[in-house]
């Protein structure tokens, strides 16, 4: 009994020593690490307990930490960062980027200039920047370019710019990025990009295909109620796209490059079924569907089956 | 759209004096006179007054479009007017060794109601001969095709009332070319069959009048034939495509028939087929290169029952619903041996209400029952039906609305419980849960054993014996009883059953359904031992006529060892399913043991080598395995006996891509099963190489 007490006493013991030495080397002010930027420091543990020999003392290693080299004088230093309110835009979008320039140095940046240079087919709205705090002294835009110059730029100070771009049908031909930079006497010129991704939005030539497998009952090529979808039918396209149908016998098929485009029924995915004859369309007599796809248009591809025999024969 | 109105005109203009006549006798019913005539004339061609009536002249004088003063004197004496309001009457009085009529066009499509075509007139028939009402006395009247010809359909019927007896048809198909045509069949019925070709003479879609029901005929009779068949009950030369489509009509009854043979379904619906009754039937043998299943409804079929049918070794499912209207009552009927080429379910029901009853479901390389997720399908009721030797669950309901391909043929396996109501809409008969026994054993008391579980609150336990042993879900053999599930959804059941019995249960309610299957639990004795049951020697049922009278049974001589030595494969030329002469040696061997043991059966692998692509070679694979499927029914060996797997170039014999090689790989593999203690050794010849 008494050698477990004494056990337990000892293991708390440490235990303690552990912790307080945890303490010791994180908890201290946060401060001295700022103000002690080249010191070294050391540190090292020590236990104390209670050994069958009386009480002991052990000391851990020691270990050390920082050697840091004192920074250089400091350089006349500006910073740049660009946003926007999107990563991806269309043609007719209106973007608004944002900037912000601070100023990092001890001196003061005067003039502070900044030019934004826009990608191909991104226009600037007029009068649309708005700057905070300050307010430019001379603004100077072009339709793909905007030159803001302000008095000046204090220490520690910052300046936020924001203003709208519009996307002409010209930017899906643009890379989307821009690039804006941040100037002034004796200041190193900082730069900041930013990409945004253009898509062809309403100005895409890609086109859509819908269309259905089903029972056609009445062989006139179209589905009339009654008529039931085929599901998982297999259509191939000239491509090499394989669309599946739905449980309704129904697919569409999204952004078709547009031009002549084919599509056929793959029999082989409906066991039982062939295509079924066209009574009045000899041109729907075909197991493949041809469409003269416009840029941006709809084309459909409906394939009538009906229950089918002498498989062998094909 | 425009273009498709000018064909339709040009069609009224070009087609109104075919139409007229069609139309007529349809408008003027009342007014067609009526005769009861024989037909003594087995030929076929044009109508002209000669000595002999012949069966398309019978028809045409029946539909009105011929009278009998067209005709000449020998033939007006065998035409008998009759009183009005009884329906002409069609038999046949042909000379012996004459009996069959080879078609060598169209015959009119019929439309006087209440026409009787009697073959069971003709000198011949014997109807003694029926010793079961499913297999018909052979016919003595065959209606086929002249060599040489391609007729799409046998008789068409387009009036109400018509009744087609005794007869045998076969050879109903149209050849392969650069445009289908519509399905051909050995009968076809509908109000205005569509026509076979697609034409610019088609009629306008309104003149099908597929959205009037009162249009369709009703009531039309087809009893006592063979359809697909010859009379001497050989393989035709050539199979008809389909056996009876009844594309529009109501209350058409399909009964006593032999339907066999066919390269697609035995009986198939198109669009309306309300009140269809199909009953006693023997299907045996279609779907062998077409739609696969023996029975397929699609369309309207409300009020329909099909009864006490035996649904026999066919290429797909027994009977397939595929997204039909209305529901249908399947009940008495023997489904077995089914899905010889796809595995599919015996029975896969689209759609809600109907009703599965007192069926015997066996022998089938998939589940039983398969109920679908997709489109919603509900309160289907399966109960009393015996199961037997199934791959799959006896019922399975698909969940999580799947509806991948492997869903709409097997089914997609044992659901879990319910854990949401969603799963109501998205599971077949609204995800009623399986019962689940307490436990996977039960000790049996004194005399009884006291049976627990859970099931749906206030839903009909029905327990069953399960004789298979092995898999969790074996096949539910015999109904034991039925017990009701409390309100709180536990049941009991205390049975005498014997220590060793396997139970298993299905949950039904009549608000959702009967549900899947419940794991198998067992009875132990008193002492906690599961005893062995004696096993039962189940013979398997087959798929023949009955054998004429009972004659004097001997005892069969006991299995003596014995060793056998059959061949086990047959190869193939490049890119070829044809069999060699070399080959066809070999395939009789093969025919000669399966006819001498009549218990073997054989699973036929099709093998390609690996050249082309894996899709291209599983079909050549299948193609092959078909034509040596067709080369053994030819020779006599039951359809029920053989199993389609196709393997494509997966399983290469070989490994080396040598021209000796490639050729060992192009094969098809016979593996023989159930064989019963028999001694074969199984050769693997090579006499019919084919190098290239």
């Amino acid at each position: 009994m008494r050698r477990i007490q004494r056990r337990l006493y000892r293991g708390l013991l440490f235990l303690l020593a552990l912790v307080l030495s945890y303490c010791l080397s994180h908890a201290g002010p946060s401060s001295t690490v700022a103000q002690a930027q080249s010191q070294i420091f050391v540190n090292q543990a020590s236990a104390q307990f209670v050994g069958p020999n009386g009480p002991a003392t052990t000391v851990s290693n020691q270990t050390q930490v920082g050697t840091l080299t004192p920074p250089g004088p400091l350089l006349p230093l500006l910073q740049i960062t660009k946003t926007a309110d999107r990563a991806a835009a269309e043609p007719g979008d209106v973007a608004i980027y944002r900037l912000l320039v601070t100023n990092l140095s001890t001196q003061p940046a005067t003039p502070l200039t900044i030019t934004d240079q826009l990608p191909l087919g991104l226009l600037y709205v007029p009068n649309s920047v708005q700057t905070t705090p300050q307010q430019p002294t001379q603004v100077v835009a072009t339709d793909s370019s905007l030159t803001l110059t302000f008095a000046s730029l204090g220490p520690g100070e910052s300046v936020s710019v924001a203003y709208g771009v519009l996307l002409t049908p010209d930017a899906v031909r643009g890379g989307g990025r821009n690039i804006a930079q941040a100037s002034a006497p004796g200041f190193t010129p900082v730069t900041a990009a930013y990409q945004m991704t253009i898509r062809p939005g309403i100005l895409a030539d890609c086109g859509t295909i819908l269309g259905r497998v089903f029972v056609d009952k009445n062989f006139d090529g179209q589905q009339q109620p009654g008529e039931a979808g085929v599901p998982n039918a297999v259509i191939f396209m000239d491509d090499g796209n394989r669309i599946l149908t739905d449980p309704d016998g129904l697919f569409s098929l999204a952004n078709v490059l547009p031009g002549y485009r084919v599509g056929t029924l793959d029999l082989y995915s409906l066991p039982g079924y062939t295509l079924a004859p066209n009574l009045y369309r000899i041109e729907e007599n075909s197991v493949s569907r041809f469409v003269r796809l416009s840029p941006g248009g709809l084309g459909r591809m409906n394939f009538a089956v009906t229950p089918t025999f002498g498989e062998e024969q094909s | 759209m425009n273009q498709r109105w000018w064909i339709g005109y040009g069609a009224i203009a070009l087609g109104l004096p075919a139409v007229g006549m069609a139309i007529a006798p349809a408008l003027g019913q009342s007014a067609l006179a009526t005769y009861s005539m024989r037909v003594t004339s087995g030929d076929d061609g044009p109508v002209q007054p000669d000595q002999g009536l012949t069966l398309r002249e019978a028809i045409e004088l029946a539909n009105g479009t011929l009278t009998p003063e067209q005709l000449s004197e020998a033939e007006q004496a065998l035409v008998q007017p009759l009183p009005a309001g009884q329906g002409s009457r069609i038999g046949f009085d042909l000379p012996a060794g004459q009996t069959t009529i080879a078609l060598v066009d169209l015959l009119p499509e019929i439309v006087a109601p209440e026409l009787v075509i009697d073959g069971t007139t003709q000198a011949g028939y014997d109807a003694e001969a029926t010793y079961d009402p499913k297999f018909p006395a052979a016919p003595a009247v065959s209606l086929t095709v002249a060599e040489g010809s391609e007729v799409a359909r046998g008789l068409t019927i387009a009036a109400d009332g018509v009744t087609v007896r005794g007869l045998s048809l076969y050879g109903f198909r149209t050849s392969d070319r650069a445009t289908q045509t519509t399905p051909p069949s050995d009968i076809f019925v509908s109000a205005l069959a569509p026509p076979v070709d697609a034409s610019p003479l088609s009629p306008v879609l309104a003149l099908f009048r597929l959205d009037q029901p009162d249009a369709a005929p009703r009531g039309v009779v087809i009893e006592q034939n063979w359809l697909g068949l010859p009379p001497d009950g050989e393989f035709p030369t050539v199979p008809s495509a389909f056996g009876v489509t009844v594309f529009n009509a109501v209350e058409t009854t399909i009964r006593n028939n032999r339907i066999q043979n066919h390269d697609g379904s035995a009986i198939i619906t198109g669009f309306r087929a309300d009140g269809l009754q199909v009953s006693e039937n023997a299907i045996i043998g279609n779907g062998l290169a077409g739609m696969p299943d023996a029975i397929r409804l699609e369309g309207t079929i409300a009020a329909s029952a099909i009864t006490d049918n035996l649904i026999c070794a066919n290429d797909g499912s027994g009977i397939y619903l595929f997204k039909p209207e209305g529901a249908t009552q399947i009940s008495g009927n023997a489904i077995q041996y089914n899905g010889r080429r796809f595995e599919r379910a015996a029975v896969y029901l689209m759609g809600s209400d109907h009703q599965l009853s007192d069926n015997f479901i066996g022998y089938q390389p998939g589940p039983g029952v398969a109920v679908t997720a997709f489109p919603e399908s509900h309160r289907n009721q399966i109960r009393g039906n015996r199961y037997a030797e199934l791959d799959g669950l006896a019922i399975d309901l698909n969940t999580q609305g799947n509806t991948e391909v492997q869903d709409f043929q097997k089914g997609d396996g044992p659901n879990p419980p319910r854990n949401s109501h969603h799963r109501r809409r998205e599971t077949g008969n609204a995800a009623i849960n399986a019962p689940q026994f307490d436990a996977y054993s039960f000790a049996s008391g004194a005399a009884e054993v006291t049976l627990t579980g859970t099931a749906d609150p206030g839903s009909e336990v029905d327990l069953y014996r399960v004789a298979e042993d092995g898999f969790p879900y074996s096949p539910l053999t015999e109904p034991l009883g039925t017990v009701t599930a409390s309100p709180e959804g536990t049941f009991s059941a205390s049975l005498a059953l014997p220590p060793g019995t396997r139970v298993s249960a299905i949950a039904t309610d009549p608000a959702w359904g009967t549900s899947e299957p419940a794991a198998v639990s067992s009875v132990l004795a008193a002492d906690g031992t599961l005893p062995d049951l004696p096993a039962t020697p189940v013979e398997p049922p087959s798929c023949n006529p009955p054998e004429p009278p009972p004659a004097p049974v001997e005892p069969p001589p006991p299995l003596e060892p014995l060793r056998l030595e059959i061949p086990r494969n047959v190869h193939f030329a490049l890119d070829r399913s044809n069999i060699s002469p070399e080959s066809a040696g070999v395939l009789d061997q093969i025919a000669a043991a399966l006819l001498e043991y009549p218990f073997l059966t054989v699973e036929l692998h099709g093998h390609t080598d690996p050249r082309a692509s894996a899709a291209y070679n599983l079909a050549l694979s299948e193609r092959r395995s078909l034509a040596a499927r067709e080369y053994l029914i030819r020779k006599g060996v039951p359809m029920e006996r053989m199993r389609i797997v196709p393997l494509g170039e997966t399983q290469r014999r070989s490994e080396g891509s040598g021209r000796v090689e490639y050729a060992r790989d192009r094969r098809v593999e016979f593996i023989f099963t159930d064989v019963r203690g028999l001694d074969i050794i199984f050769l693997n010849q090579e006499a019919d190489l084919q190098l290239e």
